[in-house]
């Protein structure tokens, strides 16, 4: 499914039922795609690489594999699956996981729907009763959400969404750590093996300024104890501008200087050279961080938050020539190398430094993973900013994680990375909203009030609604036993019979308390799923006419 | 005054904190950690002399805090904190060795020992600038955890009695109150009311596993809305409340309960210059003992054999004297 293989389609307006039917196939073909991926023993999807003399890239997640198809031949078979196509990418972005659930449940309501208003039936109304029974399915999932705590909680629901134990087992540790809005970096390891790493302190990238100030130490690293810091993004040409600040720090007895800037020319590293000795005063200088002025300023706040200083910058035409020692930062432990400097044990104001973390939060709950955020639509771009906000975040939090994954090839690598990237964003989640029931029992546990609501009402429109609802809560249990190669019938039948909390443990093969067996879903995740395939529906269902464009653009991104 | 003994007081040697055996009633074992240094009693604080003898010091080594292993009668371990520095003997506080923490020396402000010692080796160290280290090896090796302390400048520390099984823990700092559930490798901000902070001491009821209970001690901020220094919670620090309104006007340098709380649910609060009971759990408060005053102010104290009326209780003064009441 490649642009090459794309048809060059004839610009055209397309009504019903041929634009019903166009959608329903591109979505069908999205769908099947992702079904097979959903539950403990998922079957993998090959994806063809752009050289074709290279091995197919290995899939098991929803969100990644819609990602990856950016194009069908059929123009109106397109337009259907770039709809859920990009439904689910939202849904993968906002919280990580939770995209084949919503795939099956998409797919279940719209195609119920499509035969519905084929025989009559009204769209908006039908739309309107959806998301009425949406609001009442989320709600009965709130009220069976729990919270987890603990690290073995987090390590049983890591391994409900993994399906990887030792993945599991540190995952639930790190975010038992470094907390549910902590930093953790995922890195490709040379072994093997996983491996977890803390970091005490916080650290930017921004090596020093000039490799000379690593000269005489025992590794590429130095540290200095005590040490104030300027928090800069200035450019020094003239060495007699450091002298400001060099006199300040000495006047306040400290010995040592970090000093972060945007640049500094030779002779200002110079002069910093030359007035180096341990015993009496040592200055290192660093490259102030990111790139992006936006995200150097930021970087910069975090820093002066942390170690109480305030950040000088070229944008507001500060200079170094009366600089306080107000303005320079404090931490009990510096160091920097070629490529980062870090902090250990700042001394910053802690009421400033929770009324910035406050503040992070908030942001994060805008853009996804936090409580608020879950109800609202996801949008592009917002797993990059949330990304760059729990990077600010972790890093006044007292330390962060790193994951080393290791694996027999650079596929495997990159596979279990990606399923470790998302299951810790589900685990966040999971800390924020709760857990419920896995395996698709928490949905069953829905029907009861559905079929209660289907039993009350008396319009039509609002009847079938409510029956699309209950067919479509038994699609994703049905798909994990259909998944482990199980009849989805017959045991399907015996899950009834079991009564509520009772479902399916594909691994043992027998009908099982899910909770007590530890079968887990996370409840942020289950409820977007909910909410984004019963909206998604709900707004595809009402789309009448089709227009194609004579040229479409190709985006990797959707809108 | 009903004082059994009294260490001959140096001017500004206070008294930090002060430690007892866990068979205080057979052995008689005590420690008070002083500016001057680490001294110790074997009479149940009626005697004292220098614990660092055997280091032949040329100067008085502050020390910050003490703390004696829950297995002393085996283990014969007694921790001291100084600075940069655990100080551990294995043979009562004969001899020692000095465990380093990180470079620059940080500050011991308090010093916790797991209840189950024995079998984890936990202990951990409150500093005053380094936030809280940690060691799982006897007290060897210390490695600093400070993922969500937000505030590193530590004054307190309380351990669950069930450490063993729920692994939490408290820490008070100069702006507010942390808990850690995993052994103190991450902690979390308690709902305190930060106004109210520096948290000077805490107490953990015995049955903290089954009540949740917990005391937390202020400077006493004066404010309105916070007029007394003591707290309660009962929830394991989900909310507060304010105790003793009438009787504590200032610092609470000190809380010990009853070691049969909450059935027998008696708290003995120490204030700056006064020692204050509740047998009540803290609705109602009196004098430790009628006509009892502490001019040179206290500091700390210790209940070895409980808060009966006829248990003796050591009180730590800010003059350096310890007084057995």
């Amino acid at each position: 499914m490649t642009r090459s293989q794309t048809t060059q389609a004839r610009p055209a307006v397309v009504f019903q039922p041929a634009a019903y039917r166009g959608m329903q196939q591109g979505i069908d073909q999205i769908v099947e795609a992702i079904r097979p991926t959903l539950g403990p023993r998922p079957r993998l999807v090959a994806i063809e690489r752009a050289s074709r003399s290279k091995p197919p890239e290995l899939l098991d997640s929803g969100g990644v594999i819609a990602r990856r198809i950016i194009e069908l031949p059929d123009p109106d078979q397109n337009m259907g699956a770039m709809f859920i196509r990009g439904l689910l990418w939202r849904l993968h972005e906002q919280v990580g996981d939770g995209t084949a659930t919503a795939a099956t449940l998409f797919q279940s309501l719209f195609n119920q729907g499509v035969r519905y208003m084929v025989s009559g039936g009204n769209a908006m109304l039908l739309r309107r009763h959806l998301e009425g029974g949406m609001q009442l399915i989320l709600d009965t999932l709130t009220s069976m959400t729990t919270q987890v705590e603990g690290k073995e909680d987090l390590e049983r629901v890591a391994a409900s969404i993994c399906y990887d134990p030792p993945l599991a087992r540190l995952l639930g540790e790190i975010l038992d750590i470094v907390g549910e809005y902590g930093w953790l970096e995922i890195r490709s390891s040379q072994g093997r093996e996983l491996e977890r790493e803390y970091v005490e302190g916080a650290y930017w990238e921004g090596g020093v300024l000039s490799r000379q100030m690593l000269d005489g130490q025992p590794k590429p690293k130095v540290e200095m104890e005590n040490a104030a810091i300027l928090i800069s993004d200035l450019e020094v040409e003239d060495p007699q501008q450091l002298v400001p600040v060099m006199d300040v720090t000495l006047q306040a007895g400290l010995r040592s200087l970090l000093i972060v800037a945007g640049k500094l020319s030779d002779s200002a590293i110079g002069l910093l050279q030359a007035n180096r000795d341990p015993a009496k005063f040592q200055a290192i200088a660093v490259q102030a961080p990111a790139p992006r002025t936006d995200e150097r300023a930021a970087a910069l706040e975090d820093l002066a938050v942390l170690t109480g200083g305030i950040p000088l910058l070229k944008a507001a035409g500060d200079t170094l020539g009366r600089v306080t020692l107000a303005e320079l930062g404090r931490a009990r432990r510096v160091w920097a190398d070629r490529s980062h400097f870090g902090v250990v044990a700042a001394q910053g104001d802690p009421h400033r430094l929770r009324a910035q973390i406050a503040s992070l939060r908030e942001a994060i709950s805008r853009v996804g993973s936090g409580p608020s955020s879950f109800a609202r639509t996801p949008q592009a771009g917002d797993a990059e900013a949330r990304r760059r906000l729990q990077q600010r975040m972790g890093k006044l939090m007292g330390g962060s994680a790193i994951l080393w994954v290791g694996g027999a090839t650079e596929s495997e690598i990159a596979l279990r990375k990606e399923l470790a990237q998302r299951t810790a964003d589900a685990l966040r989640g999971a800390v924020l909203e709760g857990v419920l029931p896995g395996g698709g029992v928490s949905l069953l546990a829905c029907c009861p009030r559905l079929r209660q609501m289907l039993d009350q009402s008396t319009d039509p429109d609002e009847r079938f609604a409510y029956r699309a609802l209950l067919r479509a809560m038994e699609e994703p249990c049905r798909t994990i036993i259909t998944n482990a190669g199980y009849d989805a019938s017959e045991i399907m039948s015996e899950i009834r019979r079991g009564g509520l909390g009772c479902g399916f443990d594909v691994i043992s093969g027998q009908i099982v308390d899910v909770w007590q067996a530890g079968i887990l879903d996370v409840a942020a995740v289950q409820k977007a799923a909910v909410r984004s395939a019963v909206s998604g529906a709900g707004l595809a269902l009402t789309v009448d006419t089709l227009v194609r464009r004579k040229r479409p653009a190709v985006s990797m991104e959707p809108d | 005054m009903g004082v059994e003994s009294q260490e001959p007081a140096q001017i500004g040697d206070i008294v930090y904190s002060i430690a007892v055996s866990p068979n205080f009633t057979r052995d008689g074992i005590c420690f008070a950690a002083r500016r001057s240094g680490l001294y110790r009693s074997k009479d149940g604080g009626i005697t004292w002399r220098s614990a660092y003898e055997a280091l032949s010091l040329k100067a008085p080594l502050p020390t910050m805090t003490v703390a004696v292993s829950p297995d002393f009668a085996v283990d014969r371990s007694v921790f001291a904190g100084v600075l940069g520095g655990i100080l551990r003997s294995s043979d009562g506080g004969a001899c020692w060795s000095l465990a380093e923490l990180a470079s620059p020396p940080p500050l011991v402000s308090a010093l916790v020992v797991s209840p189950d010692f024995a079998h984890d080796g936990t202990l951990l160290a409150a500093t005053m600038d380094d936030g809280v280290f940690r060691s799982a090896d006897r007290g060897s090796r210390w490695v600093a955890w400070n993922f969500g302390l937000l505030d590193l400048h530590v004054l307190t520390l309380a351990i669950s009695p069930a450490f063993a099984q729920d692994e939490t823990l408290f820490a008070g700092t100069e702006s507010g109150l942390f808990r850690s559930t995993n052994g103190g490798r991450a902690w979390r901000e308690v709902h305190f009311p930060t106004a109210a902070a520096p948290v000077l001491s805490l107490a953990l009821s015995p049955a903290y596993a089954a009540d949740g209970v917990l005391f937390a001690g202020t400077e006493g901020s004066g404010e309105p809305e916070y007029p007394s220094g003591l707290f309660h919670s009962s929830d394991r620090g989900r909310t507060w409340v304010g105790l003793g309104d009438e009787a504590f006007g200032g610092a609470v340098n000190g809380i010990l309960l009853s070691p049969d709380f909450p059935t027998q649910a008696d708290v003995l609060a120490v204030l700056d210059s006064s020692l204050t009971i509740s047998r009540d759990g803290g609705q109602t408060w009196s004098p430790w003992k009628a006509g009892l005053s502490f001019d040179q102010g206290i500091s700390c104290a210790a209940a070895p054999q409980g808060l009966n009326p006829s248990a003796p209780v050591l009180a730590g003064l800010v003059d350096g004297g310890v007084l057995r009441l």
